[in-house]
């Protein structure tokens, strides 16, 4: 075989002038310590890891280190990242761009992430893998800085997308890759035209809805492997969401993606302890409570559909200052017609009469009796603030945490948490990117109706480097909308206790990406407690049926 | 290369750059910068330009480097590890310090005769084989400018050599017989010979690679009459990551002028 070599002629062009001019010439140390330089950087094989021993600060577990060995060796460097929340496909990522970096393979690197999470992944990049990656500020980062970490929004946009997709990208990292899966999207066509040489898409939910996404996504990687659209539509699609030929899909499939349960990485996880704190309604709440749901039975009116009584009951449910935010606003709001002014105004001044919280203190009466750090997660931010107040009036200590925060304001929080606070109160976004191991109490103040949000809150705190065992408290108001979501659905599916690790997939296996939306049709579309009763049971076995089969493309890479 | 022969790596760049040593323990070393050193190592380039133009006096710094994760108490000074930044800015500036050379072999005089000195080119060569992956090898080749002779680890050789820049009293050079541009060219395809002979399997493991991707490709667009133009730009980047290609470039190197011995051809 004849193979191409390229000689480098810069040395002898110098050379020859040097002996020209007489010199100047090296001193001899220096020569010597020159080659024993270049002899410690010389890669000694085409197969292993360089990166570790560049990286002695970061401490790298086997199943991390077995997927950039993977991705580089058997997916030559074009891999879907898939492992489950937690198990670091942030450093995997990292892993595998330093590895290019020392081999000289990879020079000029672009990342795209949320934008929530640029300084984040700028940060990891340079503290952890002492790699120079800079944020995207100013148009001319693109050229004229080699890593640069980026949200695909502004990337795409002019006048970014036409420098980014004239510059000759070495590696291309896309994390939160799920984003990717319909081709139809502005972003799924702009990463589709960035040239990708070593590519690597991140998700922890590789697979969420329909077949095709799963195309699409592996289509963008590696055009071909699943075949052409028609061959695939004719291969393996059986219907919307059904597989035919699952077997040889999977297989494919796993020839560009890596995926690790939690189960899989043979790391020692802490147990969780799963409490219902069971909260009674003050009269005055119920009160209020109930003339809500009256309001919901109101036929007569036009309030059914433009008066969002689900949210509402929710809101009451935590905290009578969230449910005021509400009202407030809908009665503010221009279109606003006289019924619903009316009832607003109606519902406000029931709020009025509201003189405690009994959830606030059974909360009180809860962190007192706890030796360590507590987390207080709610939805709403009202709550958020009232409980601050609250728990300072009884002399606590709390921190308060929002996802909208900038980077060195979350990490400030941490510190504050960590140094001098008893309790943190995070909203829902603010669960997102940090990481609070030193913290092993959680209360879920109230629950999100989607269980993927509820396995993200724990998983802050119920992940790599948790030493110990993690308690969590989920606060349930009788007889309410509240309860309903609790015993009817999470508590059936064992969402607590277990490391849910392949809930993502259950959703999507069952066709219900948008779980919140069903239960949400429940509520609304049940005349009785009895209907509502029966159709999360049908909700629950449905989920519990997709999970006992258990089966997924994703799960035997590693089994 | 461990931690001790970092430290040691960092001890020997240093003095052979003038700078005094102001501390040295087993792991740690604080030197006072040399103007030249401060410009390459220290990034203020509007420092010294500002200094130039007003004609200041140059203050270059002093640079703390650790070689062991220092504790709590020793909070001053960089720790240096095989990943380290600067280590790897050392390494290169190591190499932007020392790219030629010409040496003289200290030779005993004998009474009353004078000593020939044999040129020869030495080239400190690293031969990487890319394609998506990498594999790297270093030469150290010396050429006998006289008679054409060729010797690899040349660098192994002169180390057991005594070597100075100035040529020895009673010592004269002879004149090389090869120019030093062919004798580059020399070596140059003396190593393409040693690509040639050595197992090519890398090479077209990598083709297979490229071919199987490029077919996939082929696959998916094969019903598309007018083929993207991403279709195109993937098709380049399966070339540009894929194709094998052998890259040669010259370290560092040199004239070294030799006492005449007989040297053995590897």
């Amino acid at each position: 075989m004849t193979l191409n070599i390229k000689h480098d002629q810069e040395w002898s062009e110098g050379f020859l002038k040097r002996i020209e001019g007489d010199g100047p010439w090296a001193n001899w140390e220096l020569y010597k310590l020159a080659l024993e330089a270049e002899e410690s950087v010389t890669i000694p094989d085409f197969l292993g890891l360089q990166a570790p021993k560049h990286i002695p600060h970061v401490q790298v577990l086997p199943h991390q280190l077995e997927v950039a060995r993977t991705v580089i060796e058997d997916m030559n460097g074009k891999g879907i990242l898939a492992d489950e929340v937690g198990l670091g496909k942030t450093i995997e990522a990292g892993l595998i761009a330093k590895e290019y970096m020392i081999r000289g393979l990879a020079k000029k690197i672009l990342i795209l992430v949320p934008a929530s999470l640029v300084l984040q992944w700028t940060h990891e990049l340079t503290s952890k893998f002492l790699i120079p990656a800079v944020p995207q500020r100013k148009s001319y980062v693109w050229e004229q800085f080699d890593v640069v970490v980026s949200s695909i929004d502004t990337a795409k946009r002019s006048p970014h997308r036409e420098i980014v997709l004239e510059q000759d990208y070495d590696l291309i990292i896309i994390d939160e890759a799920h984003k990717l899966k319909n081709k139809k999207t502005k972003n799924y066509d702009f990463v589709q035209r960035l040239k990708k040489k070593y590519c690597l898409l991140l998700t922890a939910t590789p697979i969420q809805n329909k077949i095709e996404e799963v195309f699409n996504l592996v289509s963008l990687l590696k055009p071909g492997h699943l075949g052409n659209e028609e061959y695939f539509d004719e291969a393996y699609r059986s219907g919307r969401y059904n597989v035919q030929n699952e077997e040889k899909l999977k297989q494919l499939i796993n020839k560009v993606m890596v995926r690790n349960r939690r189960e899989d990485t043979g790391l020692k996880w802490p147990k969780r302890f799963v409490k219902t704190i069971p909260i009674t309604l003050s009269p005055a709440e119920r009160e209020l409570y109930e003339s809500i749901t009256e309001v919901k039975k109101d036929q007569s009116t036009v309030l059914q559909h433009s008066f969002s009584t689900i949210t509402l009951q929710r809101e009451v449910c935590s905290s009578r200052e969230a449910a005021f935010l509400t009202l407030k606003a809908m009665s503010e709001r221009e279109e606003t017609n006289s019924a619903i002014r009316e009832t607003s105004l109606y519902l406000m001044r029931k709020i009025e009469n509201v003189d405690r919280n009994s959830k606030a203190e059974k909360a009180l009466e809860l962190i007192k009796n706890i030796d360590g750090k507590v987390i207080i997660f709610t939805e709403y931010r009202a709550t958020q603030l009232y409980l601050q107040w609250y728990l300072q009036q009884h002399g606590i200590s709390s921190v308060p945490f929002r996802g909208g925060f900038k980077r060195n304001k979350k990490d400030w929080m941490t510190q504050l948490f960590k140094n001098h606070a008893k309790v943190l109160i995070a909203t829902e976004a603010g669960g997102e990117g940090i990481n609070l191991q030193f913290c092993q109490h959680i209360i879920n103040y109230d629950l999100p109706w989607n269980p993927m949000r509820i396995e993200q809150r724990i998983g802050r705190v119920h992940r790599i480097g948790q030493e110990q065992d993690v308690h969590i408290y989920n606060f349930a108001t009788e007889n309410t909308i509240e309860e309903h979501i609790l015993k009817l659905l999470y508590e059936k599916i064992n969402l607590f206790e277990s490391v849910i690790g392949n809930l993502d997939e259950i959703l999507t296996k069952v066709g219900m990406k948008n779980i919140e939306q069903h239960i949400r049709q429940i509520f609304y579309e049940s005349d009785s407690d009895g209907e509502i009763r029966i159709k999360m049971e049908n909700l629950t076995s449905m989920l519990k049926h997709s999970d006992d089969e258990g089966d997924s493309y994703a799960a035997e890479r590693h089994s | 290369m461990l931690q001790k022969d970092i430290h040691s790596f960092l001890d020997r760049f240093f003095i052979a750059n003038e700078c005094e040593i102001l501390e040295r323990h087993e792991h740690l070393l604080n030197v006072q910068l040399t103007i030249e050193l401060d410009k390459l190592l220290m990034n203020r380039p509007f420092y010294w330009h500002y200094l130039e133009k007003t004609g200041g006096v140059p203050n270059p710094m002093q640079l703390k480097l650790r070689t062991e994760q220092p504790d709590e108490s020793e909070k001053d000074g960089e720790f240096i590890h095989f990943g380290s930044p600067r280590l790897h800015q050392i390494f290169q500036s190591s190499q932007q310090l020392a790219p030629y050379i010409r040496l003289f072999e200290q030779v005993e005089q004998t009474l009353g005769s004078f000593t020939p000195l044999v040129p020869w080119l030495g080239l400190n060569i690293k031969v990487s084989y890319q394609c998506d992956r990498k594999k790297e090898f270093l030469y150290s080749i010396g050429l006998n400018l006289i008679n054409g002779q060729m010797t690899d680890q040349f660098q192994t050789f002169l180390d057991s050599k005594s070597l100075t820049p100035k040529i020895s009293d009673y010592c004269y050079t002879m004149s090389p017989l090869i120019r030093p541009m062919s004798g580059i060219k020399r070596v140059e395809q003396y190593i393409d010979s040693v690509i040639e002979q050595d197992d090519p399997q890398w090479a077209i493991d990598a083709r297979k690679r490229w071919a199987e991707d490029e077919e996939l490709l082929e696959h998916f667009y094969q019903d598309v009459e007018d083929k993207p133009e991403y279709y195109h730009v993937e098709k380049s980047a399966l070339k540009e990551l894929y194709e094998p290609t052998v890259y040669v470039k010259i370290i560092n190197g040199g004239m070294f002028y030799l006492s005449d011995q007989k040297m053995i051809l590897h």
